[in-house]
């Protein structure tokens, strides 16, 4: 046989192997992780696991959950939904997590829905909007980020001191954009507001000059923005080469409104942005002292300022996960869902509870999340006009 | 009124982006016969050297464009004589596959080293936008269409008129008479990826500032190099020149007057009718290719 | 391969739920499976025809949502759902094929890109049939009389049978006199076409049971997974099955199951083996070398080696 062939055959043995390898089963507590670590939403989920990691070092630096370490098990579900289900099965069955944190995105939390439920496995929703997540009837899902209708909900107060009278919407033409604008268009008609337009662009998209021309013809008063900060940065350079001057307000707590101002710059005064938490000011946050540890923890790892919107939602999934296996008094996956529906602890973000969402009998768990409102001013991240104007 | 001609001067933009990506490709491609899948990522190399030579060793921005493209030739003359050198004999498809295992290193180290979080590159050209009429553009928007304008004319002349260029189509064109004329021909197969990958480095650098840059950009303008190239006419640098253009007005006309959901379906249907009519591209003489 | 050494590799298949240790491993072996017939349909084309479809993912798409939305919305039972996937997906090879009737090499590739492309978008965009980027999750899992094949192990044996059948199907054909022809036109067009050889009847027949056939694994994915969403048109899904073809041996009727058996379980290994950072840049690495010292792919150096019958 030749020797490449021999080569070849060496590493086919080799991976067959790895995977015939039982996992381990000692003593630390392990918490299945599955993110978005590569593919174009990768720095989102990097942000998330950055934020999981310090729970856990948190949590191990107060002598773990009963005395026992905690281990997180990352896997990344590299934006597709496939590789999602695949990552549960193997944290599931190889790993036996009693719980994970996952998926990240609204069709990667979806596909891995069923493997949970056919292993009895509960899973904290950390990120995901769809509202379809938690009515599915799936009663191992409880979810901490809030769906679009819950978002719109929390802006609805401050319509009328933003004047919103003629609206548009450019939407991400993802699950997560199409169901913000459904939620705002209906919130804000409600408020009686105008909806104009409804313009979408392709997660990849760099160009968006064509629906902002076609935007700018509708004569509008308010640009309802709903993508990831690189996207969004890109629609405002774009805005301001157009001379499109109206209100914008972008909606799924994705915007990273630090990073905005250091690479869209002076087109992005005066935006608006919907947060789950506000690094600039943590002590306005429910509990400020746990916000402004975090915030100081994070700038001490060297991670970039601008992922701390995005990287509390790790700290809160890992907590949330944490209290449950310490009320539960076992790491035994039953025993811990039954534990999510009796806790109730403080995250960075607020207060997390889950109440039942969903058909009766077979509800999941949604939490009740806080909302902010920002503004880009001057250059710096404030509290909104309106707000300030007391 | 105002509207169409923002939305055609918008496309030509758009679509001198694509017909720069398009050049590289199609010496690439329809010369040496390669169906390179890193092209793309050749283009996020140069935005990447661009961003480090500014922000990192505070080079000028002109001379940064001028690293970047070194470095993307540099790396494609490597990836010649390493990896497709050896293959030459055997099929398309493999140098298909082993161009696709590229593509995947590439961007996953790109992943491990700068992390997945956008990097903007910073430009000396002032924000406010250029106004003529009813139409506005941004002026490195402005720079980017004229450089690469100069580029793909500085590479036709080449093509056409040097040494190097006629040695390159006498290769494409009859490797074994163009051997016995004395032409080296493993320096030119080296020097033609070289070249092509130069361009891709290139318009990464030129969009880099306008766009941002992270590691998955490259697989976007990959899909639209190739459609541009094929549009265009295998080999044929007007062709790709031209079919970049058309492609990138059609899509932002589609975009502005039919749908934004669609968008990118209207240059797909576009190619799918030309290709219909004109089988061998838009400008193509008459052979298909075999 | 010898009597005896498909023999032994059939009581193996058939008995592979029984020595594998987890449902995980079942899984892997079940996906295994579902691109194995992928991989097959794709080699139809690249391998026999010599022509590449790089919209290879649309066929395995519409074969996915059509078996999912006739059970989902209509109630259908699952196998009147997988004929309708498989033969709708033929539809779409059928009209594929007579698109390209004139086109060869680069130009009908595009062809499939853009083909590929437009459905994906309407698959995004058409809300109320495809239910856009949200997808449809709770597809029913198939029945079989009273027996429901929920289970890891019914699925596998599904699955195992899909695998077998196409493999037939695609043996019988390349041996006939369609896959003469389909190989007088992979290795001289205008000669094949100067003895009489229809040649382009022969590439429409050759697309329509390729993406017929992408459309079985399409929805026995879709019942498998239990949840579709647009990103099944995904390109990377067409890129691995090309991988797996052209890794494996394309022209061989071996291959493209080698090739799905390995790049299944390797990425699955490197899961296991490597931390998050490394798996994908190790495939690549991996993919390079591989193609470096294989060029031909796996099968065609195994059978240089072991000469013989074939």
């Amino acid at each position: 046989m030749g020797n490449r062939s021999i080569v070849l055959l060496a590493l086919v043995l080799v991976a067959l192997a790895a995977l015939a390898v039982p996992g381990e089963s000692q003593s630390p507590i392990k918490i299945g992780v599955i993110e978005p670590l590569s593919g174009p939403v990768a720095a989102s989920g990097n942000y998330v696991r950055m934020g999981a990691e310090i729970a856990r070092d948190w949590l191990n630096a107060k002598g773990g959950i009963g005395g026992r370490k905690v281990d997180l098990l990352i896997e990344d579900n590299k934006s597709d939904p496939k590789e999602a289900a695949s990552a549960a099965e193997k944290l599931i069955v190889r790993d036996k997590v009693p719980a994970i944190m996952g998926a990240w995105g609204s069709s990667m939390t979806l596909a891995a829905m069923p493997k949970l439920e056919e292993y009895g496995v509960p899973m904290v929703v950390e990120t995901s909007s769809a509202a379809s997540i938690t009515k599915r009837g799936n009663q191992w899902i409880f979810r901490i980020s809030p769906p679009s209708e819950m978002e719109a909900l929390g802006l609805e107060q401050y319509v009328d001191k933003l004047g919103v009278k003629r609206v548009d919407f450019l939407a991400v033409n993802t699950d997560w954009g199409r169901g913000s604008i459904t939620a705002f268009g209906d919130m804000l008609k409600k408020k009686g507001a105008a909806v104009g337009v409804a313009e979408y662009m392709e997660q990849s998209a760099t160009d968006m000059n064509a629906q902002l021309t076609k935007i700018k013809a509708t004569g509008g008063d308010t640009l309802f923005l709903t993508t990831a900060v690189e996207q969004i940065t890109l629609v405002m350079k774009q805005a301001q080469e157009q001379r499109l001057t109206r209100k914008v307000v972008t909606t799924g707590g994705s915007s990273s409104p630090t990073q905005l101002i250091k690479q869209a710059g002076a087109a992005a005064e005066g935006s608006y942005h919907i947060v789950f938490f506000m690094p600039w000011f943590p002590e306005a946050m429910p509990d400020g002292k746990l916000a402004k540890a975090f915030v100081d923890e994070w700038a001490k790892r060297g991670h970039p300022f601008e992922g701390l919107t995005e990287g509390f939602r790790g700290h809160d999934g890992i907590a949330t996960i944490a209290e449950a296996i310490r009320v539960a008094g076992k790491d035994d996956p039953k025993a811990v869902r039954e534990a999510l529906w009796n806790v109730s602890l403080m995250g960075v973000n607020g207060p997390i509870k889950f109440e039942k969402d969903g058909p009766a009998g077979k509800e999941s768990g949604q939490s009740k999340p806080s909302i902010f409102v920002v503004q880009i001013r001057d250059g710096k991240v404030a509290l909104p006009d309106f707000l300030a104007k007391k | 009124m105002a509207e169409l001609l923002q939305h055609l001067l918008n496309g030509l933009v758009l679509g001198g982006t694509y017909a720069l990506l398009g050049i590289g490709l199609t010496l690439i491609f329809g010369l040496m016969n390669v169906v390179n899948f890193a092209h793309g990522e050749f283009y996020t190399l140069g935005a990447y050297v661009s961003f480090a030579a500014l922000a990192l060793a505070g080079i000028d921005f002109f001379a940064a464009l001028l690293v970047a493209i070194v470095a993307g030739a540099a790396l494609g003359w490597l990836c010649e004589i390493t990896l497709l050198r050896p293959l030459r004999n055997e099929s398309i498809d493999t140098t298909m596959l082993v161009m696709i295992g590229v593509w995947i290193a590439m961007q996953n180290a790109e992943l491990l080293g700068w992390g997945g979080v956008a990097k903007s590159i910073p430009h000396p050209f002032p924000t406010a936008p250029l106004v003529f009429g009813p139409v506005a553009i941004a002026p490195v928007r402005l720079f980017a269409l004229v450089l690469a304008a100069g580029l793909i004319a500085a590479s036709w002349l080449t093509i056409q008129k040097t040494k190097l260029g006629r040695a390159m189509r006498a290769t494409f064109q009859d490797r074994d008479t163009a051997a016995l004329m004395g032409v080296g021909i493993g320096r030119i197969h080296a020097a033609t990826f070289a070249f092509g990958s130069g361009l891709a480095a290139a318009a990464g650098a030129l969009l880099g500032p306008i766009f941002l840059v992270y590691p998955s950009m490259g697989d976007l303008a990959s899909l639209k190099a190739f459609s541009v190239v094929i549009l265009g006419g295998l080999g044929n640098l007007p062709g790709a020149t031209l079919g970049g253009l058309l492609l990138g007005i059609a899509e932002e006309l589609g975009a502005g007057y039919i749908s934004s959901g669609y968008r990118d379906a209207v240059g797909f249907v576009i190619i799918i009718l030309v290709l219909l009519f004109r089988p061998s591209g838009l400008f193509a003489r008459q052979e298909r290719i075999a | 391969m010898t009597r005896a050494g498909g023999f032994f590799l059939a009581v193996g298949a058939l008995t592979l739920p029984l020595w594998l240790q987890s449902p995980y491993h079942v899984h892997v072996a079940i996906m295994a499976g579902i691109f194995g017939v992928l991989a097959m349909s794709l080699n139809l084309l690249l391998g026999y025809t010599g022509q590449l479809s790089l919209g290879h993912a649309a066929f395995f798409g519409i074969g996915a949502y059509t078996s999912a939305l006739l059970t989902l919305k209509l109630d259908w039972s699952f196998w009147p759902a997988l004929a309708a996937a498989v033969a709708l997906a033929g539809a779409a090879g059928l009209f594929i094929g007579r698109l390209a009737l004139k086109l060869r090499g680069a130009y009908f590739v595009l062809v499939t890109i853009s083909f590929a492309g437009v459905v994906s978008l309407v698959s995004i965009n058409w809300i109320e049939l495809t239910n856009g980027p949200l997808g449809l999750p709770g597809v029913p899992a198939p029945e079989l009389g009273p027996w429901s094949l929920r289970t890891k192990t019914a699925y596998y044996y599904l699955v195992l049978a899909a695998v077998a059948l196409s493999y037939v199907v695609c043996r019988r054909l390349v041996r006939s006199r369609i896959g003469r022809a389909l190989v007088a036109l992979r290795e001289n067009e205008p000669l094949a076409e100067s003895v009489g050889v229809d040649v382009t009847h022969y590439l429409v027949l050759a697309t329509v049971v390729s993406a017929a056939m992408a459309g079985l694994g399409g929805s026995l994915y879709a019942h498998y997974t239990r949840f579709v969403s647009p990103e099944v048109f995904l390109f990377t899904y067409t890129v691995t099955m090309v991988i797996m073809v052209v890794a494996g041996g394309k022209g061989t009727l071996a291959g493209p199951l080698v090739g799905a058996v390995l790049f299944t379980v390797l990425p699955e290994a490197l899961r296991a083996a490597a931390s998050w950072q490394w798996q994908m840049l190790a495939y690549g690495l991996l993919l390079v070398l591989l193609v470096f010292f294989l060029p031909r792919g796996i099968v065609p150096r195994l059978a240089a080696a072991f000469p013989g019958r074939r």
